[in-house]
């Protein structure tokens, strides 16, 4: 409950703040909402799976963050970012739809 | 097919949680579990995972190294948990440390989220644009620039050019109003008033002849005079004398003596103009009228001529 309170709090400072991001971080915020998408749905399937734990859920999600930000400044030094975080996207994309199916199985039984 | 797969799948990813929290399961996450199980427990028996972190820390050892298939294995009887799970920690809000951490970086999602919409909404059109879209749109609008920056100068010089051609348009509407009043003067259709001299020729003995007067306009007109007027009478270039002495008509209008000339034009030509010796003034004085002439700074000669159109005549400038 804290934790759909803190997604709504976060949502809604963003929204009314209107925060500005620094022009070096930008192309690598939609990769790291996707890759901590990822983490979340992940540890919401833990959760229901009845393994979840904080500490992993931490480190899964900043290293989630992290590596793909990573991935797309080293593809956009490489020359080949737009492809690159493409793929990425892909494969978290892929992952998000895997972990929303146990999601699913375990809320819908279905 | 792939379905039945995904479970499996993300048990690599979840494996990578499940991994380390079943290796944990024995330290740390029992009594997470536990601190779980047991308001599961008092909520509704569940037989299978329940019990057996209940107990002690024995019983969850052998569990522990099947990390792949245990959540598999038990989905039937997990998946009611689950579901009862999600619920349980959805409402009664307990703050304990994982909820918290998790509010935590779950806000900071949303946070990003948000602004990740929010930019992309913004301008979404150069935003999410490519490179080479990007060179593109830049060549277009500079072109585009470039463009409107020759219309921009065309636009310039056109409306250079009619302020110039209004500017001569009012300088000849004023020019021709000049000339207008010039001529006016010149025709008789308009006062005029200057400086000149006033003829007075009285003639109580009626023996002025109208060419004695004719005579006079000559000679003031060949002093320099502009506008002339005898009594009411103006004096222009078709002006014509008849009539015997003592009953002069000027224009077919009878005119009597005393001759009260106005004459506009320079005094000092004018006075001695008539004044030379076998000039107008003798003459006159020979027929023993009464002449007299005096100057004046401002003479006004108000008797008009009506503007009349030629019949044949036109004009053939322009």
């Amino acid at each position: 409950m804290i934790a759909v309170l803190g997604l709504i709090v976060g949502v809604v400072v963003g929204l009314v703040v209107r925060p500005v991001v620094p022009t070096a971080v930008e192309p690598y915020l939609p990769i790291a909402v996707v890759a901590a998408l990822d983490a979340v749905f992940g540890g919401l399937r833990a959760m229901l799976d009845g393994i979840f734990d904080d500490k992993v859920f931490v480190v899964s999600f900043l290293s989630n963050v992290v590596v793909a930000a990573l991935i797309v400044f080293l593809g956009d030094k490489l020359g080949v970012g737009a492809q690159l975080s493409t793929g990425v996207v892909v494969v978290l994309g892929i992952r998000i739809f895997s972990n929303a199916a146990a999601i699913r199985r375990h809320v819908f039984r279905a | 097919m792939s379905t039945d797969d995904t479970p499996e799948q993300p048990g690599g990813n979840g494996d990578e949680d499940a991994g380390k929290s079943t290796g944990k399961n024995v330290g740390k996450n029992t009594d997470e579990n536990a601190g779980k199980n047991a308001g599961k427990n008092a909520g509704k028996s569940t037989e299978p995972e329940a019990e057996k972190p209940e107990p002690a820390g024995q019983p969850p050892v052998p569990e522990a190294p099947v990390p792949g298939p245990a959540p598999e294995a038990v989905t039937p009887a997990e998946a009611l948990t689950g579901r009862q799970r999600l619920v349980k920690g959805l409402w009664p809000p307990r703050f304990t440390r994982a909820q918290l951490t998790v509010a935590l970086l779950l806000c900071v999602l949303g946070l990003g989220l948000a602004i990740q919409v929010r930019t992309t909404s913004d301008n979404s059109a150069l935003r999410g644009a490519r490179q080479e879209d990007l060179v593109r749109i830049l060549d277009e609008l500079d072109s585009r620039t470039k463009r409107l920056d020759d219309e921009k100068r065309k636009l310039e010089s056109q409306k250079a050019e009619l302020e110039s051609s209004s500017n001569q348009a009012a300088e000849a509407r004023k020019q021709t109003a000049q000339k207008e009043d010039q001529l006016g003067v010149l025709a008789g259709t308009v006062a005029a008033e200057g400086p000149g001299i006033e003829l007075t020729v009285s003639d109580t003995k009626g023996a002025v002849e109208p060419d004695k007067l004719l005579d006079t306009i000559q000679e003031l007109r060949a002093a320099g005079a502009e506008a002339i007027q005898i009594n009411d009478v103006r004096v222009a270039a078709d002006t014509y004398f008849s009539g015997s002495a003592g009953k002069v008509e000027i224009d077919g209008k009878k005119v009597s003596q005393p001759y009260k000339f106005k004459v506009i034009g320079k005094p000092q030509d004018l006075e001695p103009a008539l004044n030379i010796p076998g000039g107008v003034v003798q003459t006159l004085e020979k027929e023993q009228a009464g002449v007299s002439v005096s100057r004046s700074e401002k003479i006004v000669v108000d008797a008009l001529r009506p503007a009349k159109r030629p019949d044949y005549a036109r004009s053939s400038s322009q």
